[in-house]
């Protein structure tokens, strides 16, 4: 007898998951098909298969230079999370200090902060020190919220590197720059790069912060909101959500598929695969 | 670190361990110094500003409490009979998609991690991602199905449950639109957490349970739902938190009705300049974030949410 699940209810549970699925896609592939809908009101009734929507924001310079902006935007916070997500990973995972518990604290506490706060927050420094509101000041408030995520993706991945292969290269007479470029570093790669492109989509999507600090020149988000109050512009904005939303999908799905068949390799490569696998025998009995 | 190519076995223990601490303080300055300098310094400015200790626009007021004097005595707001103004509408709305995510997400979970077997990666993946695509595009999407044009609201005409001329009134622009959809975007997020815990479940216990009499039910009161407890305070305090401030759904989907108390402390910003009345009021929600944290932090781990 399986003590977790009857067969009965194995069923009923697979029937909860598809529900939860359909739950969580209709909506979203409801929105891609009437994205070619050739009709003002993004809905029925169904008045034929067009692009026209997606060809009118090609054309559509404000959109595009919004994209350009996110795009700019997601960039230095992906490449500055990520900078500073390396070594705060290493300290917590690597070495013993006081205040280990407030630190992390510190740094994770940007994951459990409304982001309306935040947002104030950083208007008013920015205010009350002079800075112009600008991309700039709105990706230095995204790598708050970014590097929480990137330290949750690289910490796990360190934890499986075996603290042993550092001592060894240590002991071998390598300084400790020199263990992190040759050792750890290659070993940690493909947790920089999940790391990367999570902060990558996190600063691309954010509206909340953005709208606080971005400035005149409006993120993608920013700009979507702001169209929102146009009806008629309301199949436009649609299908460049389309085009966005179909590409991070893409984007995160690679990032985890990456993410997952190296993670099998470093098991494989350091031997804590025994562990895994035994748990693996009684998950099936 | 000039030393480097030096052998490390010729420097004395003792320059090593002081060497550990200038390695700490040199791994962490960098990470350290960015939130200090973009998370905390502006969240004491902001506490100063709203009792006037700073002034930045000429409507603020020069140290005075009087603001937070009429916030918390304000009826639209916090005073009043309790549970009546925005802020305790807010806490109510998080409260009921907080719990009804946990509720939704938790017999997926429990599937995921204990009957799925080798495919429940995958299939994690699959409730997750939506959750790492755009959050604005599916707050839109349900626009787009739930308004008295959308696309349900046609199907239910066309099907003829409801007149053709009529409308679903509390269908949209509505706080049941705000439940409906704050809990769709927190659900792949709230599975997370639990399936971590679940997963981490020593089969052999329920094995143990089983052999000694137990029902599955028992075995699942008794030991399954005990131990994955944490992850569940986990998932539900990292859905309660951040939908406290929320004001993006309540605008696009929630309308008059909706209306929470993220939307005033945004609105006392972006269309008012009420900064200071805004500040005062944002400091009450991270004090309130902060007592919460300090009830429910020790669940909050770096175990819980990594994956």
């Amino acid at each position: 007898m399986n003590p977790a699940i009857s067969n009965g209810g194995r069923r009923s549970l697979w029937v909860l998951f598809w529900l939860l699925v359909v739950f969580l896609y209709a909506p979203i592939v409801i929105l891609i098909v009437f994205s070619f809908n050739d009709s003002e009101i993004v809905s029925f009734p169904w008045l034929g298969f067009t692009t026209r929507w997606y060809h009118e924001f090609i054309a559509e310079p404000t959109i595009l230079s919004a994209l350009w902006t996110s795009v700019k935007v997601a960039s230095m916070t992906a490449l500055v999370a990520t900078a500073l997500a390396i070594p705060a990973s290493i300290a917590l995972v690597r070495r013993r200090f006081f205040g280990k518990g407030l630190v992390s604290g510190l740094l994770l506490a940007p994951l459990v902060i409304p982001l309306v706060v935040l947002g104030i927050s950083l208007l008013i420094l920015f205010n009350f020190v002079g800075v112009p509101l600008s991309p700039y000041t709105a990706a230095i408030g995204h790598v708050v919220i970014a590097m929480p995520f990137a330290i949750l993706t690289m910490v796990p991945r360190l934890e499986r590197i075996p603290a042993a292969l550092e001592e060894a290269s240590r002991d071998l007479g390598a300084s400790s720059m020199t263990t992190f470029r040759l050792i750890t570093f290659p070993l940690l790669v493909p947790a920089l790069i999940s790391a990367f492109l999570i902060s990558f989509t996190i600063s691309f999507d954010e509206l909340v912060i953005a709208s606080f600090v971005a400035g005149k020149q409006a993120t993608f988000p920013v700009y979507l909101y702001s169209q929102l109050r146009l009806p008629e512009r309301l199949p436009l904005v649609i299908a460049v959500a389309v085009v966005v939303l179909v590409i991070s999908v893409i984007v995160v799905v690679i990032s985890e598929v990456g993410r997952f068949l190296s993670e099998r390799r470093l098991e494989a490569q350091t031997g804590v695969a025994a562990e895994e696998f035994g748990s693996m025998r009684t998950g099936k009995g | 670190m000039a030393t480097g190519a030096s052998a490390p076995a010729a420097v004395p223990r003792r320059r090593r361990r002081r060497g550990t601490a200038r390695v700490n303080l040199g791994l962490l300055s960098v990470p350290m110094l960015w939130l200090v300098l973009f998370f905390l310094i502006p969240v004491i400015l902001v506490a100063a500003y709203s009792v006037g200790l700073l002034t930045l626009i000429s409507y603020d007021k020069y140290l005075s409490l009087q603001l937070w004097r009429d916030f918390l005595h304000s009826s639209t707001y916090l005073g009043g009979p309790l549970g009546h103004g925005l802020f305790w509408k807010s806490m109510k709305v998080s409260l009921g998609v907080s719990i009804t995510c946990v509720i939704l997400a938790y017999p997926v979970a429990y599937m995921l991690a204990l009957v799925a077997g080798r495919r429940k990666y995958t299939l994690l993946l699959v409730i997750i991602t939506p959750f790492l695509t755009s959050y604005l595009l599916r707050v839109l999407a349900w626009r787009v199905l739930l308004n008295p044009q959308g696309v349900i609201q046609e199907v239910l005409r066309g099907m003829g449950v409801i007149g053709s001329d009529s409308t679903v009134h509390w269908m949209y622009n509505s706080i049941f639109a705000v439940y409906l959809v704050l809990a769709y975007a927190w659900v792949p997020f709230v599975a997370l957490p639990i399936f971590v815990s679940l997963e981490s479940l020593d089969l052999q216990m329920l094995e143990a349970s089983s052999d000694l009499g137990a029902s599955r039910w028992t075995t699942f009161r008794r030991v399954t739902l005990p131990m994955s407890m944490p992850g569940v305070i986990a998932a539900f305090v990292f859905v309660f938190i951040p939908t406290i401030g929320e004001y993006v759904t309540p605008q696009i989907v929630g309308g008059k009705s909706g209306y929470l108390f993220g939307n005033v402390i945004q609105s006392s910003f972006a269309s008012s300049f009420d900064w200071q009345l805004g500040s005062a009021m944002s400091m009450f929600l991270l004090i309130t974030v902060a007592i919460l944290l300090a009830i429910f932090g020790r669940y909050l781990n770096v175990r819980t949410v990594a994956e």
